[in-house]
Parts: C-alpha cells; structure tokens; sequence
C-alpha cells in the first residue's frame, strides 16, 4: 500500500484520466482556479499517505456511514483509503489493546505531521466520565493527540459545535473541539452528517496545498459553506414569487413550491446540499420535499420547532423586493429568539447527576 | 407502490431567460486565445462557476458553433471534449456514472490535456506490446 496514490489507483482500475477528471471537478467544486485541477491531479497522484489519527467521541458514527459508504466505490471512498488511517476504532481490525498500541505508536513516527480527524463532542461533566475509551477520557485522548497533530479536522456538528449532545439541557456538559484546542488549525466540518465530498476535499487540499482551505468565522471552509442552502436552492424562484406550500399535502407542496413557511432552515443555513446534493448527486431534503433543518449551524437542534417558519412571512411583492434582507434578519431574529430559549431551559432544568441517569 | 403514484411534481418555473452575463465570456475567449497564440499557455473558464441560465450557456454554445473533433472519453462516466468552430476552443462536459453534469469548461489549448496521453501511462502500454512481441 505504500508508494504515490496514483499507484495505488491503477491497481483498483482508475486511470489517470480518471484521476485527472475528477480533480477538475473537485477544483470546481472548491471555487479553485480551472487550473488548480491540473496541479491537484499532479500533486495528489505523486502524495505520499499522510498519516491520520481518527478519534470517536460522543457520537452515533452517522458521519464514518456518511463517508465511507457514500456510493459503490467512488473515488472519494479510495482516497480515504489512501490516506494512512493508523487509527479508527470503527474500521480498524484491531482492538483493545493492539488498537491503542498503533495509535501511541501513529502519534511518536509521525509527531508533528499527522492529521487528527475527530468526530463527536467531547464531555467535560464529572472529569469526562461519561465516554471514555480504553480507560480514559475523551477530553484526556484529545489533548493528548492534538498535542502533536499538524492540524485538526472536526468531523461533524457534534466535533464542530457540540451538536446533539450538547442540546440542552447538555447533560454530559459536552463542548466542541474548538472549545479545547487552542494552539492548532483546526477545519470545522459540520452536518449531521457531513457531505463526503467537504471532506476529500480538505484532504485533498491539504496534500495538494500543503495547508488548510479559507476558512469562514465558523471555521468552516468557504468554499463549500459560503453560501446558504437557500442561496443556492433550485426553489428559490418561489420564494422570490412569494409561493409558498402552507402543509406537506396542499397544491403549493405538489407545485414543489418554497418550504420557507413549513418551517425551512435554508435561509440561515450554510452548507453545500443544494448544489453537490446527496447519494452521489441523487437528491437532497428540500428537493425531496422537507426544510433544510439546518444541521450545519451551531446548536440546530435547539433553534426551536423544524416546523415553524423562521420569521412571519410578510406581504409576498415586500419579499421578493427584499428577500436578502429577509434573511439576514430572520437569521438574527432566531438566534435572538434561541438564547431566550436557552436561558429558560437552563433555568428550569437541574443539572442531570449520575444518580439520575441510573433512575 | 410506485414513485409514480405519489402525487408531487415540481413544476420547474418559467425558464429564466438570458441574464447578459455571456456575451463578456466572448471577450474573455479572445483574450485567452491570443494569449495561447503568443505563449503557449493553455486556459480555461469553469462555467459552473458563473452565474450562467440554461439560456445564457444555449447562447454561447450557439454562438462559438461546432468544429470538426468532438472527443469522448469514457472514465467514471461519460466525458465530451468537442472543439468548437474557433480551433482552439473546447467546449468540455463532464458527466457522472449516472449521466449528471458534474462540470462544465471552455478550455483554450491546441490538445486539452485530457486527451494527451500521459508518459507513465504510455510506458505501461509499450510494456504490453513488448509482452505481445515476445509471444510472437
């Protein structure tokens, strides 16, 4: 398995044309210069395999299913492969503790060099007691492995922001990477799961580059979080239009028209399903007929109901005239509207004990 | 139960018309083909990249017209390199195994480097033609 990538793509039947087209695409999809294909292709078919510590924390492993079984063998699939994956309790074949042994000995031959990737929040409450992994905590295993990582990739809305588990009332006191590591770039890569190709793509950057992509004050790369879902959405016409589905079964949502008004996230919503889409280019939720939940954004699942719209919607002609400024307010109105929220909950919930959990 | 007897069908709206955004990319076109005359130097535009209607790309196809190489290249679906009526420009698609567009290019070169075929991978066939010989 050592040797250039390209290598390792010819003996499983992808040729370089192959290669070399699909890194055109992926450098259009990451907003790079139509030369930057060329350069990929060339760098990536000559890259050595980065090694790479992967750390499941508090987690449901929806974003490993995300992208290691994101299509019969793409070309996404291999390149993951192709990476040095030295640890990933999920995947690997060892356990116990000959798994633990190949991540201690992952982190001293490659220290300073290797990529971490962490999927899942990490728990603080009662010293990180509540995951812990051969014995010792996930706060502990990631200071540890962060502490020689080139760079840290946070798989996930649970690595990137806390996600799921740091809901409220956040029982296990569950805080996102970013809330620990300090002192290393860190890539945010939020979705509940993720889109595959967000991934490849850092990677691919990363052994093209030798760094990390731009990225936004959420840490996420710009290239595939720059936009809003509704930005991009194919029934943005709609809304523009000011036609709107009022149920799931009314004319309005046979017509296919905007779901803004059944509780739509998309407007503050940024992340890339609108264009790069879902089981290899198939569909995505809205163009399945459901709002963007808006799992990409920090604390989603306590923005209130996925079914209530995110501002009344306003005389239709007023919104097509200012349907950005709609938006951009809407998004500052639920966030206002989230903190409210938030205050009360943590004011009528007790903090969960140990002894509650074993009720 | 079929798909079909779901009762949601998306109507797409009116087809939006030509946004004026084309017309510029001729300019654009020109410039990267002198630059080509002078230096060499190959180039392209990523039409997926632009904020271009159905229309607009219509209009261009329409407007740059049909050369006499069209090149298919069939690798992780079907690719199509077809050269345009101003030698030099290639109008470039790029389909999924599902037959998607993934991407969409002009590029500006004598060959796209796409069709040439890369030294490592030639070395392999004289190999083959070698093991050929040699049964001879």
């Amino acid at each position: 398995m050592q040797g250039p990538l390209i290598d390792t793509l010819a003996r499983r039947g992808v040729t370089r044309r192959t290669f070399l087209k699909y890194c055109a695409t992926l450098a259009s999809m990451m907003a790079l210069p139509p030369t930057a294909g060329r350069a990929m292709a060339e760098a990536m078919a000559a890259a050595r395999r980065p090694s790479v510590i992967w750390l499941p924390f508090q987690e449901c492993t929806g974003c490993t299913e995300s992208i290691t079984r994101s299509h019969s063998p793409t070309i996404e699939g291999m390149i993951f492969d192709m990476i040095s994956l030295d640890y990933q309790e999920t995947l690997m074949a060892a356990a116990g503790h000959q798994a633990e042994e190949a991540r201690q000995n992952a982190m001293k031959d490659n220290a300073g060099k290797y990529l971490l990737i962490v999927d899942g929040s990490i728990p603080l409450g009662h010293d990180g007691a509540y995951s812990c992994i051969g014995g010792r905590s996930n706060v502990d295993m990631l200071k540890e492995a962060a502490a020689g990582a080139a760079a840290v990739i946070a798989v996930g809305s649970c690595a990137s922001f806390g996600g799921i588990p740091k809901a409220n009332p956040n029982p296990t006191g569950a805080v996102s990477v970013s809330d620990l590591v300090k002192d290393k770039p860190i890539v945010n890569i939020p979705g509940c799961p993720p889109i595959p190709v967000v991934m490849t793509g850092v990677l691919a950057h990363y052994l093209t580059f030798g760094s990390l992509p731009e990225l936004d004050d959420k840490g996420r790369p710009k290239s595939f979080y720059g936009n809003t879902i509704h930005d991009r959405c194919y029934r943005r016409p709609f809304y523009d239009q000011g036609k709107f589905a009022k149920t799931f079964d009314d004319e309005g949502a046979r017509q296919g028209w905007c779901l803004f008004e059944l509780g739509c996230k998309g407007p503050v919503t940024h992340n890339a399903c609108a264009t790069v889409k879902w089981n290899g280019g198939t569909s995505w939720p809205v163009e399945s007929g459901h709002g963007c939940l808006g799992c990409s954004e920090p604390d989603f699942w306590d923005g209130g109901s996925f079914y209530k719209a995110l501002s009344a919607p306003a005389d239709p002609l007023k919104f097509a005239a200012a349907a950005a400024v709609v938006g951009a307010g809407a998004g500052v109105a639920v966030s206002v509207a989230n903190r409210v929220k938030k205050n009360t909950a943590k004011a009528t919930h007790e903090t969960t004990t140990l002894a509650d959990l074993e009720k | 139960m079929s798909f079909d007897s779901i009762p949601i069908h998306v109507v797409p709206p009116g087809e939006p018309g030509l946004t004026g955004n084309a017309p510029p990319l001729l300019r654009e076109l020109l410039e990267m083909v002198r630059r080509l005359l002078e230096t060499g130097e190959p180039s392209a535009i990523d039409l997926s990249a632009l904020p271009l209607t159905p229309a607009d790309l219509d209009w261009l196809r329409d407007k740059l017209g049909t050369g006499e190489i069209g090149v298919t290249l069939q690798a992780n679906g079907e690719s199509t390199l077809n050269e345009t009526a101003c030698p030099g420009v290639w109008w470039v698609t790029h389909h999924n195994e599902q037959g998607a567009v993934t991407s969409q290019f002009i590029e500006v070169a004598f060959v796209p480097d796409l069709v040439k075929a890369h030294p490592r991978d030639v070395e392999i066939g004289s190999e083959y033609l070698e093991l050929l010989v040699s049964d001879l």
